[in-house]
């Protein structure tokens, strides 16, 4: 069926593709999407990512390394170990001089338990940025942007945190990390009002404002930037987060990089998305509009409204994950912190691994969480597997895991097909028969 | 004639999934004549033409060029043979100059490898002259008129020497200065010796261009006959039928209050001409008003119009005394007016989403689905599942996905959820497409139903029979007229021909 | 009324181009306005200004509008100059900052890459796929022209290298695009990552710590003295890209290969009723975007650096992406388009010393040029109408 609108004045309109309206450019993956949410339980992402670390194991292979081991060390790297030994331990209670017998070693001056507190650093922001993925997604959009608004985030958490120095702790806490979400939601929005106005297509915008914001940091916390550092000017960084807006350290010794309370802001952030998108009206329009925008609109639903607030809300979980970051363990941005950042890039891996679902996506940031906690320079033993090379096998498997969410959309497809499931494009010979 | 035909068709027969498009269809055309298939939406008319240009392969049956047999693999084949066609969406490039857009793929080269553009004006304005056309060779397809538009389609036929010219519902898309156009160039053609293929389902047209007709019914062929001595009743009547009509047992309708005013409204089409050209009427309370008309007159505008979902040019709507006007489909909706869409997959439902989702697609945000922002599933279950059972949807639960139904268990979610809500005015536009005749039965009988229970029903509808079973009063939409208001008991033929543009008084 | 019907309002009020051109008009002038007391500015703000007037130009050009073009580019440049001169009647870092023949050159040199890769990716584009991978197909070039001129010992094979594997990356982006009708982005952005990952991977294993050898064989430069400081020594690279451009342009506008590319990116049902293979035409744009876009990465690292190194390629592939868009997908556009950027780039290194802030504005100034053009509020940007829709053949 013709693609574009040759004048045509009688017939049935042709079997347009299940996009949004504003369809200038690359169409939103809505229609491919619906299929995603279904697709196949938990067997097709756990095949994915065994695939993909399959074909990243061939590529150590060919190079001279032994994949197993190598696996094997990342997995060590990770301290998923840690949940494989058992004995006798404790644990403090905080707050009294009493402890708890546990069965697991929670001494984090032991490599294993150290390196789990490492994973699940990575992982807290890796749920986030996932989320901001997958709401998106869930209403129809590409958000490429992640990076983008957690960067802007992370700018606008280091700046609240340095200052306002007598605020009580709590308060500053919350300050901080409110105000780099909404600066996440700001960033996000502007993508999304674009798109609902002028239909301009949101990867592009989106890509941009990334590009945008990691100048736009580059140059604020840059040598004779406005928010460089007051204490050395030689150094392109910011100023120091103020002690009491820190999160509190929960696991781990906190002047080496303990896992902190933000841990619980994100698996909250996992509850309050699904909560969002299933059990509220705003949930339910959003959806309407990801799976069907014409049909939406024909229910009395306002698109550009839902596009907007969608992309503002995803905005919203990126930007928190920058300010959970540098609250929670980073306490300083600098300008090569800006420049080789790429958590919200990860984030589009895990929301498409986790099929833009809450529980996926908390598996799926905990994989690559471990993933590249492991292959880091700190984790990996340099003997097996030099941890330079590791971070490049990291960036293939993620890429691979990419390729075959791509490929398996197509698998899907003929199988749904072979079982008579109407889906566009299929059954337009019927419809050409009239 | 004792020259043998130029092209043949014998038995073709074409099966798609629950449909049986052709069912062993012969059709012969002569060199230099036009000849005409006619045939309502889904007698098989494009099916037919599409196995000859290609695009399909036949199940069975033959096809013969000038006395031989082909097979028809592809369209660039078909081209090759001598075959083109111009479709009713026309295949051309709109940022594309008229030059372009006809030697695309037959380009002139210079020097091998550069595209020589004054040979490519020169040959296109060599046929076009042949043929007396008259078209600009550098305009871009989006600048020209849709009439022009078309005489590129043709002109791109005859560059490449087709000896056979299809042409699918060439004057649905043109205004009648057009058309007259259009069959001057036709003549021309057949004086050349080019023989043509017109495929529509307008009878007036037919009888003024064809040199012999063939009607289609439902995938069989009814007969060929010439154009001497054919009527247009005689051609409506076999276009039509004489089927079993599903008449739905109702008892007379009482009109009540005025509920549905529209006066002197007028609507765009996405091209930004007039679609819905100063219509009036109105529904009272307790009937069915039924807008017959062939697909593309203006009901798709009139019914986005009304339900809120596109702009009015001009004119008012008015529900209950309400001013509709410039409503949006939301404010629509809660004025009191209901709405079956004609694509429920596209647009009545949200395919992935369960039955209780889609049931309550238009009020989730109201209480008892919702409160604050909040939703209700276990309310909502509860009254979903009984809906479901007081419609006798089958195929599923209230958390079935909305794609697991069958279409007429969709449709009847979409009419579940539509009079539950109980609106004032309920529009439904092709209430019953693609659906068997139980769910049909259905349909008919719920839309009496919502008559007697004091509602106004406008039924917009392509299928004859439907609007002349159910509706107490029938107008009849042309070209973005009402040009007939007809009694329920009119006959097929006189609300036929009202259709088909022919004018004729009838007094109400 | 809504932000859309508003939105739409003010396009139809102000046809939108004719609004730009006199913006870069006005721009130009202010450029040279600006340095003068009492405004008496910082030779970057002139400068800054006159870029805009350029943008402006090269955005209408692009577009048709011949003479409102070429006259904003020129009241650029004489706002530009001007503004110098104003300046250094007050200030004494001019002379490092605007050395015109050493930034003209760098100029050419930072837009070189842009412009291969913006060349293979508007070809691409104009057959209707999208192609976010740019940077990656370009990353690839960069890192296998480095081996491949190492492990042969000559540059023409480090060429070749290249050229095969930006066709190997594009290779995979073609079939899951067009075969497996994957979405066209997220295959982009794996090719990104993919690319990132094999080339750092094998750089460190191949070259581990002390990196590319110093005596990488390089590409030559084009030594023709009497043309000048600016155009007698550039890379023979540079020479090759501006044929390239032209090649580029008759090929898509003067013969039938690019009518029919541009048919299958525009319509292809239609470019398959007459005959033409969309499936092969696809492939084969895709194919060449990669080879270009890695060829003008093999520029960045055997032509111009001398080296590799991770991800030395830093974002030019999304630059080069903008450059089509800003462009409107033409390669004179296209072109013009990556000598602004690249000249924002040059700029951006040339001022880091006396302005290190505004330095980093003239990085970013790519990205918010190309927001605003994609925004569309003023002047659309018109893609290829099918691109990014995978095509069914039925």
């Amino acid at each position: 069926m013709s693609d574009q609108g040759p004048p045509t004045g009688s017939a049935p309109t042709p079997q347009a593709p299940l996009g949004s309206d504003p369809e200038a450019y690359a169409p939103s993956v809505a229609g491919q999407l619906a299929f995603y949410q279904r697709a196949g339980g938990i067997i097709t992402p756990l095949l994915t990512a065994v695939v993909a670390f399959l074909a990243g194991g061939l590529v150590v292979l060919a190079t001279g390394h032994n994949p197993l081991r190598t696996y094997k060390a990342i997995f060590e790297g990770a301290g998923l170990n840690w949940f494989f030994h058992f004995g006798s331990y404790h644990i403090d209670l905080p707050f009294t001089n009493h402890h708890i017998w546990f069965w697991w070693d929670t001494n984090t001056n032991h490599t294993a338990a150290y390196n789990l507190t490492q994973t699940l650093l990575t992982t807290t922001p890796l749920i986030l940025t996932g989320l901001a993925v997958a709401f998106a997604f869930r209403c129809g959009l590409f958000n490429i942007g992640g990076q983008g608004q957690y960067l802007v985030g992370a700018i606008v958490g280091v700046y609240v945190g340095s200052r306002f120095t007598d605020m009580a702790h709590l308060p500053h806490v919350i300050f901080g990390l409110t105000a780099a979400a909404l600066a996440g939601a700001l960033w996000g929005s502007i993508a999304g009002f674009l798109k609902a106005t002028v239909g301009a297509h949101e990867v592009i915008t989106t890509i941009m404002l990334n590009w945008i914001a990691y100048w736009g940091g580059s140059y604020l916390f840059g040598r004779g930037g406005p928010l460089q550092n007051h204490v050395n000017k030689a150094v392109p960084i910011s100023d120091d987060v103020a002690p009491g807006a820190k999160l509190a350290a929960i696991w781990g010794n906190p002047h080496l990089q303990a896992l902190h309370s933000g841990i619980f802001v994100a698996l909250g952030a996992l509850v309050v998305f699904y909560i969002i998108l299933n059990r509220t009206t705003l949930g339910y329009e959003v959806r309407a509009v990801g799976f069907n925008p014409e049909a939406a609109r024909y229910g009395g639903i306002s698109v550009a409204r839902n596009f907007i607030i969608a992309m503002a809300i995803s905005g919203l979980f990126a930007g928190l994950a920058g300010g959970l970051d540098i609250l929670g363990w980073q306490f300083r941005l600098g300008v090569l912190d800006v420049q080789v950042s790429n958590i919200g890039f990860i984030g589009i891996a895990v929301a498409l691994l986790g099929r833009n679902t809450a529980v996926g996506v908390g598996f799926a940031a905990l994989l690559f969480g471990a993933l590249l906690t492991g292959t880091s320079t700190r984790s990996l033993d340099p003997n097996i597997f030099p941890p330079q090379l590791a971070g490049n096998l990291a960036l293939m498997i993620q890429a691979l895991v990419l390729l075959f969410v791509g490929a398996d959309l197509l698998i899907l497809y003929i199988w749904q097909a072979r079982k008579k499931v109407r889906m566009p494009g299929l059954s337009r010979a019927a419809d050409e028969a009239a | 004639m004792d020259e043998p035909p130029v092209l043949e068709l014998r038995g073709i027969t074409k099966q798609f999934p629950g449909v049986l498009a052709n069912d062993h269809i012969d059709f012969d055309l002569r060199r230099g004549e036009v000849h005409a298939l006619l045939g309502e939406n889904g007698a098989g008319k494009s099916t037919l033409m599409s196995i000859l240009y290609g695009l399909y392969t036949a199940d069975s049956g033959q096809i013969l060029l000038n006395g031989k047999p082909v097979s028809i693999t592809s369209p660039k084949h078909a081209i090759e043979l001598g075959i083109g066609m111009v479709h009713q969406h026309f295949m051309l490039i709109p940022v594309m100059t008229v030059t372009e857009n006809i030697v695309l793929a037959n380009e002139p080269v210079h020097l091998g490898v550069l595209l020589d553009e004054s040979a490519a004006e020169k040959r296109v304005a060599d046929v076009a002259k042949t043929f007396s056309f008259a078209v600009d060779p550098h305009a871009r397809i989006q600048d020209i008129t849709v009439g022009q538009q078309q005489r590129v389609e043709i002109l791109k036929a005859l560059y490449r020497n087709a000896d056979i010219v299809i042409l699918d519902e060439p004057t649905a898309v043109l205004t009648p200065q057009e058309a007259a156009e259009l069959f001057e160039i036709l003549r021309t053609l057949t004086r050349e010796g080019i023989s043509i293929i017109f495929i529509t389902h307008k009878l007036n047209e037919v009888l003024e261009i064809a040199d012999r007709i063939t009607v289609l019914r439902r995938g069989k062929k009814v007969e060929t006959i010439p154009r001497e001595g054919a009527t247009e009743a005689a051609l409506a009547r076999a276009m039509v039928g004489r089927e079993v009509l599903l008449r739905v047992d109702k008892k007379a309708g009482q009109p009540g209050e005025l509920l549905l005013k529209v006066e002197d409204l007028s609507v765009q089409d996405d091209r930004g001409l007039e679609a819905v050209r100063g219509v009036t009427f109105d529904v009272r309370a307790g009937e069915i008003v039924g807008i017959a008309g062939v697909d593309g007159n203006g009901q798709s505008e009139l019914i986005d119009a009304l339900t809120g979902l596109r702009n009015v040019a001009g004119g008012r709507i008015s529900v209950g005394g309400q001013d509709l006007t410039h409503a949006s489909a939301r404010q629509a909706l809660d004025a009191g007016m209901g709405h079956i869409p004609e694509d429920r997959q596209r647009r009545g439902l949200v395919l992935d989403f369960n039955l209780a989702e889609n049931l309550a697609l238009h009020d989730y945000d109201k209480e008892p689905f919702s409160r604050f922002g909040w939703l209700n599933p276990r309310r909502w279950l509860q009254w979903a599942g009984g809906l479901l059972k007081e419609f006798d949807v089958r195929g599923g639960g209230p958390t079935t996905r909305g794609a697991s139904l069958s279409g007429g268990n969709q449709q009847k979610v979409v009419i579940a959820r539509e009079v539950s809500r109980d609106p004032s005015v309920l529009v439904a536009a092709q209430p019953t497409r693609g659906l068997d005749v139980g769910a049909i039965e259905f349909v008919h009988r719920r839309l009496v139903e919502q008559r007697d229970a004091g509602k106004a029903v406008l039924l917009v509808s392509l299928e004859l029979e439907e609007i002349l079973s159910l509706s107490d009063r029938i107008l009849v939409l042309y070209e973005g007229r009402i040009v007939a208001e007809l009694p329920p008991d009119a006959s097929e033929e006189e609300v036929g021909i009202a259709m088909t543009g022919a004018r004729r008084e009838v007094a109400v | 009324m809504s932000a859309m019907e508003y939105a739409a309002r003010v396009r139809e009020k102000w046809s939108g181009n004719v609004i730009i051109a006199r913006a870069g008009l006005a721009l130009g002038l202010f450029a040279f306005v600006v340095a003068l007391p009492p405004f008496d500015a910082p030779v970057w703000v002139p400068v800054f200004v006159g870029f805009l007037a350029f943008a402006a130009g090269i955005w209408v050009l692009s577009r048709g509008m011949r003479r409102p073009g070429w006259t904003a580019i020129g009241f650029g440049i004489v706002g530009i100059g001007l503004g110098v001169l104003a300046t250094r009647a007050s200030s004494s870092n001019i002379d490092q900052v605007v050395v015109w023949s050493a930034l003209l050159s760098a100029t050419l040199v930072w837009a070189t890459p842009l412009t291969y890769a913006a060349i293979g990716g508007l070809f691409c584009e104009r057959s209707g796929i999208v192609n976010i991978g740019l940077e990656g197909m370009m990353l690839a070039g960069a890192f296998f022209a480095a081996l491949g001129a190492d492990k042969f010992g000559n540059w023409e094979m480090g060429l070749v290298c290249a050229a095969a594997a930006g066709a190997g990356f594009a290779a995979v982006h073609a079939v899951m695009c067009i075969n497996l009708r994957a979405d066209q982005v997220v295959s982009g952005f794996a090719i990104n990552f993919l690319a990132l990952g094999l080339t750092g991977y094998f750089f460190i294993d191949i070259y581990g710590e002390n990196g590319t050898p110093g005596d990488l064989p390089r590409i030559p430069d084009v030594n023709i003295n009497f043309l000048g400081s600016v155009f007698g020594h550039l890379n023979l690279m540079i020479w090759v890209s501006f044929a390239l451009l032209i090649v580029a342009h008759i090929t898509l506008f003067h013969t039938p290969v690019g009518l029919r590319i541009r048919s299958v990116g525009e319509h292809p049902r239609a470019a398959d009723t007459v005959g033409i293979s969309v499936y092969g035409t696809r492939y084969a744009a895709v194919i060449l975007s990669g080879i270009l876009a890695a060829l003008g990465g093999a520029y960045l690292s055997i032509g111009y650096l001398g080296s590799f190194s991770e991800n030395m390629t830093a974002g030019r592939g999304y630059i080069a992406l903008a450059a089509v868009i800003f462009g409107n997908w033409r390669p004179f556009g296209a072109f013009a388009a990556a000598l602004l950027f690249g000249g924002s780039t040059a700029l951006s290194f040339r001022l880091q010393q006396p302005w290190p802030a505004p330095s980093v504005l003239f990085q970013a100034l790519p990205y918010v040029l190309t927001l605003i053009a994609v925004a569309g509020v003023i002047g659309r940007s018109v893609p290829p109408a099918a691109a990014g829709r995978p095509y069914v053949k039925q």
